[in-house]
């Protein structure tokens, strides 16, 4: 309910309208019929009509507003969302804001209107002079409103001159002086009126919004929802008007939902495979991984039955984010070709140091909480980004299916490591960032090295000491908890599975970056974990040329979250679109970017001091907290006023 | 116990499990048109084609609804010179493909997606942001197994 106040201006306008314009009528055309033409009137009448009929279409019309989204469609927790979502548009990135009040990502050229409280669509303004929003279905109206006031005020004051100069002995007659008060009314409101009507000319034929221009949205950039002027101006006057979204539903027949239900074919056949590419070619794996772990399994050979699906949801989930992830990491593949000098590296633990880093991100941030479900996936990845990068397929694969077996033995092979390895990492900035991925990578060759099955690897492997290359390896895992960035001795802290599982799993990907850094068996098994389960792509906010929109997104972030780890890492490490919607002040993406590298490393340093225990929980409750505090952080971090 | 279980069988009532929200795309600019990609929560429960034929349709129906051409250039004409009189009498074609869509929708409904325990509503009621898709599941079938395969799938 607005205030009465809001009020007064829609009103003196009417009025003064209404009224200047009778009087003319009514004391003024008499005479101009008379002694300038027949025809002066009528048009001034027309125009007039025209005026109102405008006025009334801005003032009354619904300017596209939206209705508020149901409480549904708003699944994820408000804290963990970001609050900008990235979407392309005709190739240039436009950023969508989360609505709080009316619970969605406001489309493109949307905006909130804080008189009226709720979102319109093509938002031009809010006009106190019709007390309305000015948007997508009543803009033509109001740019008519103003031509033709424009107009309809040059043919008054014109008309009232007219007579003017015809009377000037006689001015203080009635006639005389009322026309001299409409001459000075239009007169006097003629220049705002004209000024804003040449302003939205401009516009018009720049197809920009009041709100974009005043906002300086495309000052130095491209506006993607031009389409030429001409077209400009023929959407704006002769585009179809759509009805109100806000109005009353449709009749509708009810529709009966009655179990039982039909299945896709494909379902059919195979009911317990979801339709999911990657899970009809993860069964093979699934199997063998079992089977390493659990003697009393059937034999690797026959065709794997499907296991039964212990979590489905969390599968198809974390199947659909890797499919993208793999997709995107698929781009990066040609730095893989890095992995194969790194064979030649004289121990097994450098190896895999050099790993790029591109090739960690969508394979790591997926990490399901599930052991089993996790490792056939991430083979699978791991067989692509080996296969294109030119290394040994098998090697991940070996790598991978061991991890499990050897997991545990390992960690029950502790013993120290001199600290060298932990300050040569801590010596560089970026050394956090590669512990994980040197640390996994490491555990991983060793654990490859530790049983030889497969020939690639042997190379690299028989050049490290079997076994005791795992426990010290093992123990730098350790050893590098959460406190990797001080110089301290690291407390030896037996970690639990999950955690191990996804050091292993997660060690390939690692790090183009920094290749001579020094083994660090990282400290930040919590924190680099989620450095490099980024996909490549967050990993340079700056470089980001097309960027795509997903990775800010509220679903990728729910999908990556719902396994702990890669939602710590998006939030550390991506754009803006990463920010939380709640109460953070969402800085440009350009600002963002700039100021990246601090946060990222505050981050880590935020999430190293977590306690180990939070971490194996891989809920997505357990990964909310580091989020709060990444949030918390950057907003107060970086304040800025928001746009 | 037998006529239990057929009691029970009798009573097959379906509950709404999940949404799956189509969400716009907007690559060419702020006209209507819906994202085709397969979501992947409707993996097991509607073939794919058909779901992308819907929102194809769909979107065939928007960009005609919003053609700038000649039918729109004649009613923009004919409102200014009836002074806008004409929208209290006639129904813009816009309007019109509305009624369109609403029809196709219920069809849909009716034909391919209440079978499959999915029901689409139709977008002008979220203000043409998405396609909303409830995703419902068999509730009361849980005494059998038959009706495993449904409550599994939308068990999310």
């Amino acid at each position: 309910m607005r205030r009465s106040s809001a009020y007064i201006p829609v009103s003196t306008a009417a009025a003064l309208l209404v009224t200047s314009s009778t009087l003319f009528f009514v004391f003024t055309c008499p005479w101009l019929a008379e002694h300038v033409s027949l025809v002066f009137p009528p048009c001034v009448g027309i125009v007039f009509l025209f005026v109102m009929a405008n006025f009334t279409m801005a003032t009354f019309m619904d300017a596209g507003v939206f209705p508020r989204a149901n409480e549904d469609e708003d699944k994820d927790d408000d804290f963990r969302a970001p609050l900008y979502k990235n979407v392309e548009v005709r190739g240039v990135q436009v950023r969508m804001k989360w609505c709080a009040s009316c619970h969605f990502y406001r489309p493109p050229r949307c905006s909130h209107c804080s008189v009226c409280d709720h979102c319109v669509e093509d938002f031009d303004h809010h006009c106190p002079w019709v007390n309305n929003c000015i948007g997508r279905r009543n803009y033509r109206f109001f740019f008519l409103f103003l031509l033709s006031l424009s107009l309809h005020m040059v043919g008054v004051f014109s008309g009232g001159l007219l007579y003017v100069l015809d009377h000037l002995e006689n001015l203080w007659e009635l006639h005389a002086t009322v026309t001299l008060v409409v001459m000075s009314v239009s007169g006097l409101f003629f220049i705002p009126v004209l000024g804003l009507a040449c302003f939205h000319l401009v516009l018009v034929a720049r197809g920009r919004t009041t709100n974009e221009q005043v906002t300086g949205k495309f000052q130095g950039g491209v506006n993607p929802f031009t389409r030429g002027c001409c077209h400009n101006v023929q959407f704006v006057l002769f585009s179809p008007i759509m009805p109100r979204y806000t109005g009353k539903l449709s009749d509708r027949l009810p529709i009966r939902i009655q179990p039982p239900f039909h299945q896709p074919e494909s379902h059919k056949l195979t009911p317990v495979k979801s339709a999911d590419n990657c899970v009809s070619s993860q069964t093979l794996p699934v199997k063998s991984l079992e089977e390493v772990d659990d003697p009393d399994s059937e034999g690797l050979t026959s065709p794997p039955p499907l296991p039964p699906k212990p979590d489905p949801v969390l599968l198809k989930n974390h199947l659909a984010a890797l499919e993208e992830s793999l997709l995107q990491s698929r781009a990066v593949m040609p730095l893989g070709h890095k992995m194969n000098p790194l064979l030649t590296s004289e121990s097994p633990t450098k190896v895999l140091y050099q790993v790029p880093r591109d090739q960690i991100g969508p394979r790591i941030s997926p990490l399901v909480p599930q052991e089993h479900a996790s490792d056939p996936s991430l083979l699978q990845s791991e067989n692509h980004a080996a296969l294109q990068s030119g290394a040994p397929p098998v090697n991940s694969l070996t790598l991978n299916s061991r991890s499990l077996s050897l997991k545990h033995s390992n960690r029950r092979g502790a013993e120290t490591l001199g600290p060298h390895p932990i300050q040569s990492v801590l010596s560089s900035r970026t050394g956090s960032l590669s512990y994980d991925s040197l640390l996994r990578s490491a555990e991983g060759v060793q654990r490859v090295g530790y049983q030889t099955p497969f020939l690639p690897m042997d190379m690299s492997l028989s050049r490290g000491p079997g076994a005791h290359n795992c426990s010290p390896v093992f123990m730098n895992i350790s050893r590098h908890s959460p406190q990797h960035r001080e110089p301290s001795p690291v407390r030896y802290d037996s970690l639990p599975k999950p955690i191990m599982s996804s050091i292993q799993e997660r060690r390939e990907p690692d790090e183009k970056d920094k290749p001579p850094l020094a083994l660090g068996p990282d400290a930040g098994i919590y924190d680099t974990p989620n450095r490099h389960s980024l996909p490549h792509d967050f990993r340079g906010p700056s470089s980001r040329g097309p960027t795509p929109p997903a990775y800010g997104s509220r679903e990728f972030l729910l999908s990556s979250a719902a396994y702990g780890y890669g939602s710590r890492s998006h939030l550390s490490s991506s754009s803006s679109s990463s920010l939380t919607r709640a109460p953070r002040t969402a800085s440009s993406p350009l600002h963002f970017n700039r100021s990246l590298s601090p946060s990222i490393y505050h981050s880590l340093e935020r999430q190293s001091q977590l306690p180990p225990s939070t971490f194996p929980s891989a809920l997505p409750t357990s990964s909310y907290g580091p989020q709060k505090a990444l949030a918390f952080i950057r907003g107060e971090e970086r304040p800025q006023p928001e746009l | 116990m037998a006529d239990f279980h057929n009691l029970q069988e009798l009573r097959h009532s379906a509950s709404l499990a999940n949404k799956v929200f189509i969400q716009r795309d907007y690559t060419d600019g702020t006209i209507c048109k819906f994202q085709t990609k397969f979501p992947s929560e409707l993996d097991s429960r509607i073939e794919r084609t058909l779901f992308e034929d819907t929102v194809k349709t769909l979107n065939n129906y928007y960009a005609e609804a919003e053609k700038i051409g000649g039918q729109s250039y004649l009613e923009g004409c004919l409102a200014c010179l009836t002074v806008y009189l004409i929208f209290l009498c006639i129904e813009t074609r816009y309007e019109k493909v509305l009624k369109k869509i609403s029809r196709y929708i219920q069809e849909q409904n009716e034909k391919i997606y209440a079978p499959r325990g999915l029901l689409i509503t139709d977008p002008i009621e979220r203000g043409m942001r998405v396609i909303e898709i409830s995703v419902y599941e068999d509730r009361g079938s849980s005494g059998s197994s038959s009706g495993s395969s449904t409550t599994s799938s939308s068990g999310r």
